[in-house]
């Protein structure tokens, strides 16, 4: 099998949940510096994909790479490794509730480098202050807002980079979401994922204008279209 | 399957019970392997495997806010024991052998038995409960997903704080239930308190001791062992919590008298007397 190039790359990944397939040989590419936009109906598999990438889940069958990893291959230990070059930003922020701010954000930092207490600090500051939130570095999470916990977990992902990568790299990024405003503004290519599959990829002017029915009618939001039924809800609701 | 043969289906639904059972044991097991091979790789790699306090804040909570507990309910059944033994035993002129059976009932079984049950109940669910927690709102995810070991991080210092205490509250509930019936033996049957210790002293043996710490030490691992591994593989949001504490609990109290019973088999073929 040949290693990738790329950054990321899912090559015929297939995923089922009990009898409920959610990816169907699904292949997929990120260039370095990419910022690809995953869209797709809520359950359509969207966070799956970005698991599959962490490692924390395994497909039923076909190969994802991170740089030269394949990921399904590898082992525990190696797998932790690779992951700390990676930064997660969950939908529901996903901070430590035992911890607060200060201490979430400085978590990958204490655990993974030998920096000390005052470099933590200096590191914890400058991404607080980056992501607006320095004045709340006591709190704790449950005392945030929804939108406050979200930049506190942006602030601890960007830590990653610290561990990560040099000063000058530039970050790539996959983007999963329903929400068309911000998907639209952060993308460098978008991927529509429909029924396991990704039926269309395309710069974001380029996507705009698909003649695909599915990414046609997903991007209008109207209820009339090949997108089934029970599904609609998610889209409407935009 | 509705022609099926009652006997087959008896047989297919043992069988998969078996299955499902020796599916969770072997879990079980490679997860308390995996935690070891977690945190003693990290200590090679010349890191502490997790923060002191994280480790403090659990013994606080597993030892010390235990002991009243621990202490109390043995303590009344040490009234009960005594109280109940020494009147049959004061039938036949031989009260003077209840410090004896109180102290080596204890010190052996009743002891490290009872406070495995206690810690299950009260400990155990509060581990599961509080990783499962973590684990539908993502946060063991979110750790997994920045390279950090959940096991050495979440994991190794419960599980270490659980092991080391349960022989210091085993010694707790072994104290207490002795004192314990040190009153009722100089209230009901005129033992007094010196010679009630002197009874203890020769009825008590270095090995009743050992067997009972090195049970605690067994019953902590297997405690926080089941604790963890339900809070960890919690499915299905709070409902998922809810049934896997309980499980938790019915799990945890289950396997350490039945470990109590295989220990005490094995013991008694060896050491017969």
């Amino acid at each position: 099998m040949t290693k990738p190039t790329h950054m990321v790359e899912l090559r015929d990944v297939y995923m089922q949940f009990e009898e409920k397939k959610i990816l169907d040989d699904l292949s997929l590419r990120v260039e370095p510096q990419e910022r690809l936009v995953v869209m797709g109906q809520t359950g359509s598999g969207k966070s799956t994909i970005l698991r599959l990438i962490l490692g924390t889940l395994r497909p039923n069958s076909g190969s994802i790479f991170f740089k030269q990893f394949e990921i399904t291959r590898l082992q525990r230990r190696k797998l932790q490794a690779v992951r700390q070059h990676m930064g997660m930003v969950y939908q529901y922020s996903a901070l430590l509730s035992s911890r607060n701010v200060r201490d979430n954000v400085a978590l990958p930092l204490e655990e993974l480098t030998d920096k000390s207490r005052a470099e933590i600090d200096k590191i914890v500051d400058e991404k607080l202050e980056l992501v607006g939130m320095k004045d709340s570095k006591d709190l704790l999470p449950e005392e945030l807002s929804g939108g406050m916990r979200k930049r506190v977990a942006l602030a601890r992902a960007l830590v990653l980079e610290i561990i990560s990568l040099s000063e000058t790299a530039k970050v790539t990024s996959i983007t999963v979401t329903h929400e068309m405003d911000s998907a639209f503004r952060i993308g460098t290519r978008m991927a529509m994922l429909y029924q396991g599959k990704i039926i269309e990829e395309a710069e974001p002017e380029e996507f705009k204008q698909s003649k695909n029915p599915v990414v046609a009618q997903f991007l209008s939001g109207s209820t009339e279209g090949p997108i089934l039924e029970g599904s609609l809800d998610a889209i409407t609701k935009k | 399957m509705a022609n099926a043969n009652p006997p087959v289906l008896v047989a297919q639904g043992i069988g998969h019970l078996a299955r499902n059972f020796f599916r969770e044991v072997g879990s079980l097991f490679w997860f308390v392997v995996n935690t070891f091979e977690e945190t003693f790789e990290r200590i090679q790699h010349g890191r502490v495997p997790f923060r002191a306090a994280s480790f403090f804040r659990h013994t606080e909570r597993t030892g010390v806010d235990s002991v009243p507990l621990v202490g109390l309910v043995s303590f009344f059944l040490g009234l009960t024991m005594a109280l109940l033994t020494g009147y049959q035993l004061q039938r036949f002129g031989t009260e003077r052998l209840i410090p004896g059976l109180v102290a080596i009932g204890f010190t052996r079984e009743l002891g490290p038995l009872l406070t495995g049950i206690m810690l299950a109940a009260r400990i155990g669910a509060a581990f599961t409960a509080e990783l499962g927690t973590m684990q539908v709102s993502e946060e063991v995810e979110a750790i997994e997903a920045m390279g950090i070991g959940p096991l050495r991080f979440l994991v190794a210092p419960r599980m270490l704080a659980l092991v080391l205490l349960m022989p210091c509250l085993s010694t707790v509930s072994n104290i207490a239930a002795i004192f314990a019936s040190s009153l009722i033996c100089k209230a009901y049957f005129s033992i007094a308190f010196p010679y009630f210790l002197d009874l203890v002293k020769d009825s008590l043996l270095i090995r009743d001791i050992i067997t009972g710490i090195l049970k605690s030490f067994l019953f902590g691992l297997l405690i926080s062992a089941i604790a963890c591994y339900r809070g960890l593989t919690v499915k299905g949001g709070a409902a998922g919590v809810g049934t896997s504490t309980t499980s938790s609990v019915v799990t945890a109290v289950t396997a350490v008298i039945g470990f109590d019973t295989l220990y005490n088999v094995v013991y008694t073929t060896f050491y017969p007397t």
